[in-house]
C-alpha cells in the first residue's frame, strides 16, 4: 500500500515510517502542511496518517483540500488533541478514522490496515497468510478451506495480529484494542492471556502452524518462526 | 430584603422619631410660652388691683368677667403673705363648666388688713392652641410617611429599572454559549458605569476562558507529543532484533510507566476540563444500556479475578456528556474490581435513578480525604485520581455521589437528578 506520513515531530515520523516499511508497502512523508498539499496534489495514497498540529497550517486543511480535489484517499488523524469537537469536525470533514497521542505502532498499523481494506474493497476482502485464511466480508476464518468457530475477541485478536504480522505486539496494545483505552485496572494485562491460549489452541487442532510467540512478559508476535 | 425597601425604613423610622422629638418639644416650648404670658396677664392685673388700692383705699369689687375671676379672702394680721402663681380649675359661669385655669394667689395690704387676692384665668385657649399644633405635627408626620411610600412604590421601582435589566442580563451570562451582554441606555451614572463594568468583566471573563482553553490544548498537546515519541521509540526498539528475558522486563517496565504517566496526564487534563466546563456535549443517556455496556466490557476481567456480578437495572435517562458517563462508570467499576476481595462480588443496583455499586473490601472504609486528588492509601496501586474524578462530575451535573461501609462492603451511590 501506500502511505503518505504528514507528521512534523521528526522522531515520531521516522518510528512510523520504520514500522511501516516492509515488502510491499511505499511511504512517503510531509513534515510541513506545505509540502503535505504538495504530495495530495500530485500522487494518490492508500491511506494519510495526518498530524493536526503542523507548524506552517491546520492539518483539517488538508482534509478540505483533498475533498476540493475530489481524491478518495483514505486518512487517519493522529492528534494530541482528546478533544471531542476536533475529533468530530475531522470525522466530518471526511477522515476515516481518529487516533489520540500516544499511541502503539500496532495499534496504528491495525487501523490503517482497515482503512486501506475498506477503500480496496472489490468483493474479494480477503487476507491470507499462509494455510489461515479470514474473509472480512462474512467474518469467516478457515484453516486449509476448514471453517474454524472464533469469538469475537478472538477474531479481533486475530486480525491485530495479521495486520501487525512479524512484529512484536505488546500486551498493554492488545489490551486497549479489545477493550478500549479506557481499562484502567492493573498493569499486568493478564486477563489477555486466556484469549491468547485460546486462539492458538483453535488454530493448532485445525491443523494451523503454531505462529504465536510469546517474546518474554511483554508481548507476542504473530510470524512464521 | 430589597434595598428600597431597608432604605424606606430607615428613611420612616428616622422621620418618625424626629417628628415626634420635634412634637415633644413644640408641646413643652409652645406650653412654656403660654404659662409665661398668662403670668404676665396675671401679675398686670395684680398691679392694677394693687394701684386701685393705693389710690382708693379700698379693695376693687370681686369681679369675675369672661376669662377672669378675682377673689379675697382677709387673713390673719400675723400671716406670713406669700405670693405664687398655680394651675386651678376656673369655672366659666357662662359656659356652666369648668375648664382648667391658672391662679395668681398674692396677698394685699388695705389699712391695716390683709387680704390674700386670687386672680384666676382660664388655660383653655393655651391648650386648646396647644392641642392643634400637635395635630397639625401628627398629620404631617403621616402625610410624610405616605408620600414615602409612594414614592417607594412607583417612583424608586422605576428608577431602578436600569439595574434590574443589567442584573437580568449578568444571570443570563453564559461562558460557554460565550453569550453577550445587552444593555439598556440610562442617563443615570451610576447604572451607566454598572453597565460599562459589566460589559468590560464579561469581555474579560470571555478573554481568560479562551486562553484557559487553549492553555489546556496546548499543555495537552505539549506533554503528548513527547510520550508518543517515547511510546513509538519503545515499539521500535522492540522490534529492532531478538531481545533476551532481561531486556524484556526491563522493557515492559518502561511500558508500564509510561502509560500510567499518560493515564495520568490524561486524567488532570480531564478533570481541568470537568472544572472549566469544557465538556458540552449533552445529550440523553441511558444509564442501564451503559451499565450493561461496561459490564460486557470488563467480562473478561470479572472473570479473571473470580468475581461474581449482580446486576439489578431499571431504565433510567440522565442528561449529561455520554463521554463524561462513560468515564464515571468506568471508574466506578475499576475501583469495584480493584479494591474487592478475592472471590468477592459486585452487586450494581439501579432503582428510580439512584445507582448503587457495592463490593466487599478491605477492612476499613473511606474517609472524605478519599475524594481528594492525589489521595490514596497505602494499599492503592492507583494514582488517586480515580474518586476525585468521580467527584467532579457528579459536581458538574449536580449528582449526588455518596459513600458508605457496612459489614465489610464499600458501597458508593449516586442519585441522579436531572
Amino acid at each position: 500500500m501506500k502511505i503518505l506520513i504528514v507528521e512534523d515531530e521528526l522522531p515520531l515520523l521516522e518510528s512510523i515510517l520504520s514500522y511501516f516499511s516492509e515488502v510491499g508497502n511505499i511511504c512517503e512523508t510531509a513534515s510541513t502542511y506545505s509540502s503535505a498539499y504538495e504530495k495530495i496534489n500530485l500522487y494518490d495514497y492508500d491511506c494519510i496518517l495526518l498530524d493536526l498540529g503542523l507548524p506552517d497550517g491546520e492539518g483539517l486543511n488538508v482534509l478540505k483540500e483533498l475533498k476540493k480535489l475530489k481524491k478518495n484517499d483514505g486518512v487517519l488523524i493522529i492528534s494530541a488533541r482528546h478533544s471531542l469537537d476536533d475529533k468530530l469536525a475531522g470525522l466530518d470533514l471526511g477522515a476515516d478514522d481518529y487516533l489520540v497521542k500516544p499511541f502503539h505502532l500496532s495499534e496504528l498499523k491495525a487501523r490503517v490496515s482497515a482503512i486501506v481494506r475498506r477503500k480496496k474493497f472489490d468483493g474479494s476482502n480477503v487476507i491470507t497468510f499462509n494455510e489461515i485464511t479470514v474473509d472480512l466480508s462474512n467474518m469467516e476464518t478457515s484453516v486449509n478451506g476448514n471453517l474454524l468457530t472464533l469469538t469475537k475477541k478472538e477474531y479481533d485478536l486475530l486480525i491485530y495480529f495479521l495486520s501487525n504480522k512479524g512484529k512484536v505486539v505488546t500486551k498493554s496494545a492488545i489490551a486497549e484494542h479489545l477493550w478500549g483505552d479506557d481499562i484502567d485496572i492493573s498493569d499486568d494485562f493478564d486477563f489477555i492471556y486466556t484469549h491468547i491460549k485460546n486462539l492458538r489452541k483453535k488454530f493448532i487442532e485445525a491443523g494451523a502452524n503454531d505462529y504465536l510467540q510469546s517474546v518474554y512478559g511483554i508481548g507476542y508476535k504473530f510470524a512464521t518462526v | 430584603m430589597k434595598l428600597a425597601d431597608r432604605y424606606n425604613r430607615v428613611n420612616i423610622i428616622t422621620a418618625i422619631i424626629i417628628l415626634l422629638i420635634t412634637g415633644v418639644i413644640y408641646y413643652v416650648v409652645i406650653h412654656f410660652i403660654f404659662t409665661e404670658k398668662l403670668d404676665r396677664d396675671l401679675a398686670v392685673e395684680e398691679n392694677e388691683i394693687k394701684q386701685y388700692v393705693s389710690t382708693y383705699r379700698k379693695l376693687p369689687l370681686p369681679a369675675s368677667f369672661l376669662d377672669q375671676q378675682v377673689q379675697y379672702k382677709q387673713l390673719d394680721k400675723n400671716a406670713n403673705g406669700s405670693r405664687f402663681f398655680r394651675n386651678t380649675t376656673f369655672f366659666n359661669a357662662k359656659e356652666n363648666e369648668a375648664e382648667p385655669g391658672r391662679s395668681l394667689v398674692t396677698t394685699i395690704l388695705q389699712g391695716d388688713k390683709l387680704y390674700e387676692v386670687t386672680i384666676t384665668k382660664s388655660r383653655l385657649e393655651a391648650d386648646d392652641l396647644v392641642r392643634i399644633i400637635l395635630l397639625i405635627t401628627l398629620g404631617v408626620t403621616c402625610l410624610l410617611l405616605a408620600s414615602l411610600i409612594l414614592i417607594n412604590r412607583f417612583f424608586l421601582n422605576r428608577l431602578w429599572q436600569p439595574f434590574y435589566f443589567i442584573l437580568q442580563q449578568m444571570k443570563a451570562f453564559n461562558l460557554i454559549k460565550m453569550s453577550e451582554i445587552e444593555l439598556n441606555a440610562t442617563k443615570v451614572d451610576e447604572f451607566q458605569e454598572l453597565n460599562i463594568a459589566a460589559v468590560q468583566m464579561a469581555s474579560s471573563v470571555r478573554q481568560d476562558y479562551k486562553e484557559l482553553r487553549s492553555f489546556t490544548d496546548n499543555a495537552s498537546h505539549e506533554m503528548m507529543t513527547p510520550l508518543a515519541v517515547i511510546n513509538s521509540k519503545l515499539d521500535s526498539l522492540l522490534q529492532a532484533g531478538p531481545i533476551s528475558e532481561q531486556q524484556g522486563l526491563l522493557l515492559n517496565d518502561i511500558y508500564i510507566a509510561i502509560n500510567r504517566l499518560t493515564k495520568l496526564n490524561q486524567s488532570l487534563l480531564l478533570l481541568t476540563k470537568i472544572e472549566n466546563k469544557l465538556i458540552s456535549d449533552l445529550q440523553r443517556v441511558d444509564i442501564s444500556e451503559l451499565v450493561d455496556e461496561k459490564c460486557r466490557q470488563f467480562q473478561e476481567i470479572f472473570n479473571e479475578s473470580n468475581l461474581k456480578v449482580n446486576v439489578d437495572l431499571q431504565s433510567c435517562e440522565v442528561e449529561m456528556s455520554r463521554y463524561l458517563a462513560e468515564i464515571l462508570l468506568n471508574n466506578l467499576l475499576a475501583n469495584a474490581i480493584k479494591y474487592n476481595r478475592t472471590n468477592g462480588f459486585i452487586t450494581i443496583n439501579l432503582r428510580a435513578g439512584i445507582l448503587e455499586i457495592i463490593n466487599p473490601g478491605k477492612e476499613f472504609a473511606l474517609t472524605e480525604q478519599h475524594f481528594d486528588r492525589f489521595f490514596k492509601s497505602a494499599a492503592s496501586e492507583g494514582m488517586g485520581l480515580g474518586l476525585a474524578i468521580i467527584k467532579q462530575i457528579c459536581a458538574l451535573y449536580n449528582f449526588s455521589v455518596s459513600y458508605s461501609f457496612l459489614e465489610g462492603n464499600h458501597c458508593f451511590t449516586i442519585v441522579f437528578k436531572n
